[in-house]
């Protein structure tokens, strides 16, 4: 299975560091199991060309995935998905700390306490 | 991480002798106002430098954009870096020497209103670069031709603005060199042709480590490929840095840009 670019689908905005805005995207793409496990994705050329920016941007952002193990890159062959489901769980988890902490760092900075931060969620929509 | 700087100015400063038609016509307000007595003194009519102890560094194997409004000295930088204008002060160095055409082997320019022969084909064309520049890739410049939809029957006289662009960047873009300075490769071209042009910017990019210095206007168009940015006013740099450290900081290039010169 390859993922092209349309799957993809990331939308880039000019005034934000581009390189974490790639490498936002496909975490995200990956936690929502969007991406297929051992799945192929575009090559840093492909991915370059059809974002218009920087092969170095690219790169960049396929080296840090690589480094937490969520693709890897097989020689003469491409970059691929990993294939173990508990890699994806474990991102998935980290995204998912990282949101309520800022989340919790706002209420704090709002002055709210923990119990009506509770009530404001289990009121919100969903 | 030490930087490496393919390019480095240090102090330049040039002063073109020949006055603009904007020039002559001050000085020959200036001239009528005295002869009414109504101007006392006399005035220095000495030009304004087009570089005024310029310091600037474009980082190795990197894409610059170099960024500012007219009469800032883009042009007459590049131009230097290839000793078509040589400075009146201070040192240039191009991978560690002065800028002379010893040094153009391994520079690919290309230039602002640049033509080429117009009696040629497109075929005709590149094969003619091959025996003339040094490292031209003739096999790399037929498949950007074949890409960019350059006909290679077609006479470079009967070219529309955009194709005659897209040619003049596969004359550049197809040397296997170092270094590439694109003086407003963007200018006056349609949108496809834009995309293409990019498109194959990106991929020499892939295809040989090299530094690539950009001057335009276009600054939307191309932001995206740069990651480094400076920004020259009057001949002097008014910033320099990361693209994307400076999208982190302030937004994007464009936003900083017209902060800067608005």
């Amino acid at each position: 299975m390859t993922i092209n670019e349309e799957t993809l689908n990331l939308r880039l905005d000019l005034s934000k560091p581009l390189y974490e805005q790639i490498l936002h995207q496909i975490r995200y793409a990956m936690a929502r199991k969007d991406l297929e496990l051992g799945a192929k994705l575009p090559s840093v050329r492909e991915l370059a060309q059809q974002l218009r920016v920087n092969p170095n941007t690219v790169m960049r952002a396929y080296q840090e995935l690589n480094r937490d193990e969520l693709i890897e890159t097989r020689r003469g062959q491409g970059t691929f998905i990993t294939t173990k489901p508990q890699k994806i769980q474990h991102i998935r988890d980290n995204l998912a700390t990282e949101a309520i902490n800022s989340f919790i760092d706002t209420m704090q900075e709002l002055g709210m306490s923990r119990q009506t931060a509770l009530s404001l969620l289990e009121e919100g929509k969903w | 991480m030490e930087m490496e700087y393919a390019v480095e100015l240090k102090n330049v400063t040039k002063s073109y002798k020949k006055k603009t038609s904007l020039d002559l016509k001050a000085e020959f307000d200036y001239k009528k106002e005295k002869i009414h007595g109504r101007l006392p003194m006399s005035k220095d009519f000495k030009k304004k430098p087009a570089l005024d102890h310029l310091t600037v560094a474009f980082p190795t194997g990197q894409v610059t954009g170099l960024l500012g409004p007219n009469g800032a000295g883009k042009s007459t930088l590049l131009k230097m870096l290839v000793g078509l204008v040589h400075q009146d002060e201070g040192t240039i160095s191009v991978f560690g020497q002065s800028p002379s055409w010893r040094n153009n082997g391994e520079i690919a320019y290309l230039p602002d209103r640049g033509r080429w022969y117009a009696l040629q084909t497109v075929a005709e064309a590149l094969a003619y670069a091959e025996v003339i520049f040094p490292a031209f890739d003739l096999d790399l410049a037929r498949k950007m031709a074949d890409s960019m939809d350059l006909d290679p029957a077609a006479q470079v006289s009967t070219l529309s603005k955009g194709l005659e662009a897209r040619l003049n960047l596969i004359l550049c873009l197809a040397r296997r060199v170092r270094l590439i300075l694109l003086d407003e490769p963007f200018s006056g071209i349609d949108l496809v042709s834009r995309d293409k042009i990019t498109q194959n910017i990106i991929d020499s990019m892939l295809d040989l480590p090299k530094t690539i210095i950009i001057c335009t206007h276009e600054i939307h168009e191309a932001e995206s490929i740069f990651e480094h940015v400076v920004f020259l006013d009057k001949g002097q740099m008014v910033l320099a840095g990361n693209a994307e450290q400076l999208r982190a900081e302030k937004g994007s290039i464009e936003s900083v840009y017209r902060e800067l010169f608005q």
